[in-house]
């Protein structure tokens, strides 16, 4: 009991800190202006939301609140009585509403007083301290929030109660309806070959159609997207694969960038090459120089590793920027004017058209990946990412299969690096700095090292996530790295974890050599 | 059993001041089970990784089939023909049983990445009987069924088992296993002891044993060679071995072949 009360007060302690901590940094207000805008009813530039999409907010933290501590993991009996429930929300929501209380207090008698707030915290506006004061005193609006806490925590708490003793009914509604699932015709379409065949019909289909209809800022944001799946599909084989921590990443993305631009732009060297011939030569070029980069750092691992290809990143960068290669790469000014992709004499450098060049070239690394990954290659490469020197007892070559993987790691960011120089148009040293190898290791963490979904996933949640939470404005980064830490406590394995695929032939062929074989250790049990 | 498999001659290695191996000079007969055994850091795991190509030795030469295989690396060492286990299992970890088999198929595969990407014929070919070949072993070795979990979710014995029948994935000649039985129980000892045996009846594979457990040791060795402080200090059958004063010098300090000698003469006499 008394260990319970105190895990409801703890509770009650966080929820407080991080009310008291968002209506600090105005969030409240955005919050509530975001709910509003959610039914339909947005609110104007200078005036404050409705009070009740506020309460509508802070309630559902509330209730969140009551309904953390209606139940905990210290529970021996699993069916906790109303009463003690009642009282755990109770206590958690007065401990919610005391911090409230006094936040309202202090900060609504400064504001009283006049003193400007946002001389201190810039989105702490008078207007905003009575929109949480609920435009009362601050001793009556301290009480309606203590108050509102109060009782939307004891709410929660009975309302996990009734959660509670629904769960076994809905666990065996959920198991009839599995059951029945896989006896009817449901069944038969789950295990039918072909059903995976339509459904990457239909998955191709979209994304055919999809580039025509949602205009030219999804197209570039998804292109965007596209681009760091590439990146993160090369870098997946470099890291989640063979295990070499490569932090220069970027390093490669540049050389397929400049490759492609220096022998398509007109200034410096006036090569014009055409758009597909200076595609292969950008993709083998960034091999070859995985393969250069990768001979001297054969011997080093884990951290050492790390720190060296770190290095080999930021040279690259510099180097396109130096002074000593500006008559070659133009220095800081960067490359202008390179190619768009040309087919038959048509140009198409729009955004349809360029979502398309992009989707196709993504689709062809998640082929190659794919395969490469389920083969005695991929086999080789997570052994060397185990055990590096058993890998090598066994057998595995590991001199030549950490420079396969960093070549075709390599490759797919050169390739990723020549379209994005081609749809901008334009490359210099500035879009190559460590924050892309950076952002692409986060990806593939994200994601789930080693796994192919797992990237096109990481893709979509650290490249798209941020332009839809673009809505929040300022805030975008804080509730970004706010899902970011909810994630890796709910998925630590990254969002779609590898898996390893069932290969064992339960009974293989016989063979006159195996026959007289006698019976092996441990066979009888 | 005339063919030599395996020779050391003068085999020397040394960390910083410590000479963890000091001219050993072994014959290991084709088709043979010999054991090197000693007290702990006689230098037996040591002299293990010089012929496994972990250590290149300071001094002296590793001739396997004739060949000196000092200085190559590991992964051509296994090509050659040489499997070992590990004191500590050593497997990898994350990856299916099946898989961890598939791997020791490395040396014998023919097929380049480019096969693996393209999906050729010979390569399909390859996969499947990798794959067939693999399942065949794990049932060798009594671990059917289990293929397809996780080596780190294996029970002790299992891996142990699994560790072996990866290595004789590439149908070695000369298989060496360190402290196979190690922390099995007796029964589970006894198994391990007759699979060996089999290991070398039914593939011809020749067999080094790095064991502790001295029933095993004596029970299923042609040849028992002792190390102590990284010397060789007696070499021979089990029976010479048991009654080596030196050997059980170096086992229980000095004097205690000469007390052995006389709980001995007061048994009999």
């Amino acid at each position: 009991m008394k260990t319970s009360l105190q895990n409801s007060v703890r509770n009650g302690v966080v929820f407080g800190v991080v009310i008291v901590f968002l209506a600090l940094i105005g969030f409240l207000v955005i919050a509530a202006s975001l709910l509003q805008k959610m039914v339909g009813n947005p609110v104007g530039l200078t005036s404050m939301p409705s009070a009740a999409s506020l309460l509508v907010f802070l309630g559902f933290l509330h209730l969140w609140n009551g309904w953390r501590v209606s139940h905990n993991k210290e529970d021996i009996d699993t069916n906790v009585p109303l009463k003690t429930r009642i009282l755990r929300g109770l206590t958690a929501g007065v401990t919610t509403g005391l911090f409230l209380l006094v936040y309202a207090l202090v900060v609504g008698t400064i504001n009283e007083r006049g003193v400007d707030m946002r001389v201190y915290l810039s989105m702490l506006s008078s207007q905003s301290i009575d929109f949480f004061l609920f435009n009362q005193s601050p001793l009556v609006g301290g009480l309606i929030q203590f108050g509102f806490s109060a009782a939307a925590a004891v709410v929660g708490a009975v309302l996990a109660k009734f959660a509670d003793s629904g769960k076994d009914k809905v666990k065996s509604i959920q198991k009839a309806a599995v059951a029945w699932s896989d006896k009817s015709w449901l069944g038969k379409v789950k295990t039918n070959p072909y059903v995976s065949y339509v459904l990457i019909g239909v998955v191709l289909l979209l994304l055919v159609l999809v580039p025509r209809q949602w205009g030219a800022y999804w197209n570039y944001i998804m292109g965007t997207v596209g681009i760091y799946v590439l990146l993160g599909l090369g870098l997946n084989i470099i890291v989640g694969l063979s295990g070499q921590l490569v932090l220069g990443y970027v390093a490669f993305f540049a050389i397929g960038a400049y490759s492609f631009a220096l022998v398509t732009a007109p200034d410096p060297h006036n090569l014009q090459f055409n758009f597909w011939i200076a595609l292969v030569i950008a993709v083998l070029v960034s091999a070859l120089s995985g393969v250069l980069i990768g001979l001297p750092i054969l011997r080093l691992r884990g951290d050492y590793l790390a720190i060296v290809t770190l290095g080999f990143g930021e040279i690259i960068r510099i180097l396109l920027k130096s002074d000593w290669l500006k008559d070659f790469t133009l220095g800081p000014r960067g490359l202008r004017n390179i190619a768009g992709p040309t087919l038959f004499g048509r140009e198409f450098i729009g955004d349809i058209d360029f979502m398309y060049l992009i989707i196709l070239a993504v689709l062809l690394a998640l082929f190659i990946a794919r395969r490469v990954q389920d083969s005695t290659v991929g086999r080789a490469w997570l052994a060397i990412s185990q055990d590096e020197t058993v890998a090598q007892a066994t057998g595995v070559d590991t001199y030549k299969y950490k420079l396969l993987a960093l070549a075709i790691g390599a490759a797919f960011a050169g390739l990723g690096g020549a379209l994005f120089a081609s749809r901008n148009q334009f490359t210099g040293p500035e879009d190559h700095v460590l924050m892309v190898s950076i952002n692409v290791l986060c990806l593939v963490i994200v994601g789930g090292m080693g796994s192919i979904p797992g990237v096109v996933l990481g893709a979509f949640a650290l490249k798209g996530l941020p332009e839809i939470l673009r809505e929040l404005e300022s805030y975008r980064l804080l509730v970004f790295g706010a899902l970011l830490v909810v994630m890796m406590i709910l998925r630590p394995e990254g969002l779609w974890p590898a898996k390893r695929p069932n290969l064992e032939v339960k009974q293989p062929p016989p063979e006159p050599e195996t026959d007289t074989r006698p019976a092996a250790i441990g066979g009888g049990s | 059993m005339s063919k030599v498999m395996l020779e050391t001659k003068q085999v020397t290695k040394i960390f910083g001041g410590l000479t963890a191996v000091n001219r050993v000079d072994l014959v290991i007969p084709e088709g043979a089970i010999a054991s090197i055994i000693g007290p702990n850091g006689a230098g037996k795991t040591t002299l293990f990784n010089c012929i496994s190509g972990f250590y290149n030795p300071e001094f002296g030469a590793v001739l396997f089939d004739g060949k000196s295989i000092k200085g190559v690396l590991t992964d051509k060492i296994a090509g050659l023909g040489i499997s070992r286990t590990y004191q500590n299992i050593r497997l990898f970890q994350n990856m299916t049983a099946v898989e961890n088999i598939m791997v020791g198929f490395q040396p014998r595969l023919t097929q380049d990445w480019w096969a693996a990407i393209l999906r050729t014929p010979g390569y399909n070919k390859e996969e499947k009987f990798v794959i067939n070949e693999a399942s065949k072993l794990l049932k060798y070795v009594g671990l059917e069924g289990l293929g397809d979990h996780l080596a780190v979710n294996l029970p002790y014995g299992a891996q142990r088992r699994l560790e072996i029948a990866r290595a004789l994935a590439n149908k070695p000649k000369l298989l060496l296993l360190d402290e196979p039985t190690a922390g099995m129980n007796p029964q589970e000892t006894d198994e391990m002891k007759e699979f060996i045996r089999h290991v070398r009846d039914d593939l011809g594979i020749t067999i080094i044993l790095i064991e502790h457990d001295m029933r095993v040791v004596m029970d299923i060795s042609d040849q028992i060679s002792v190390l102590d402080y990284g010397e060789k200090i007696a070499e021979g059958t089990p029976k010479e071995i048991q009654s080596n004063p030196r050997v059980i010098e170096a086992y229980l300090g000095p004097g205690a072949a000469a007390l052995s000698e006389k709980y001995r003469r007061e048994k009999t006499g």
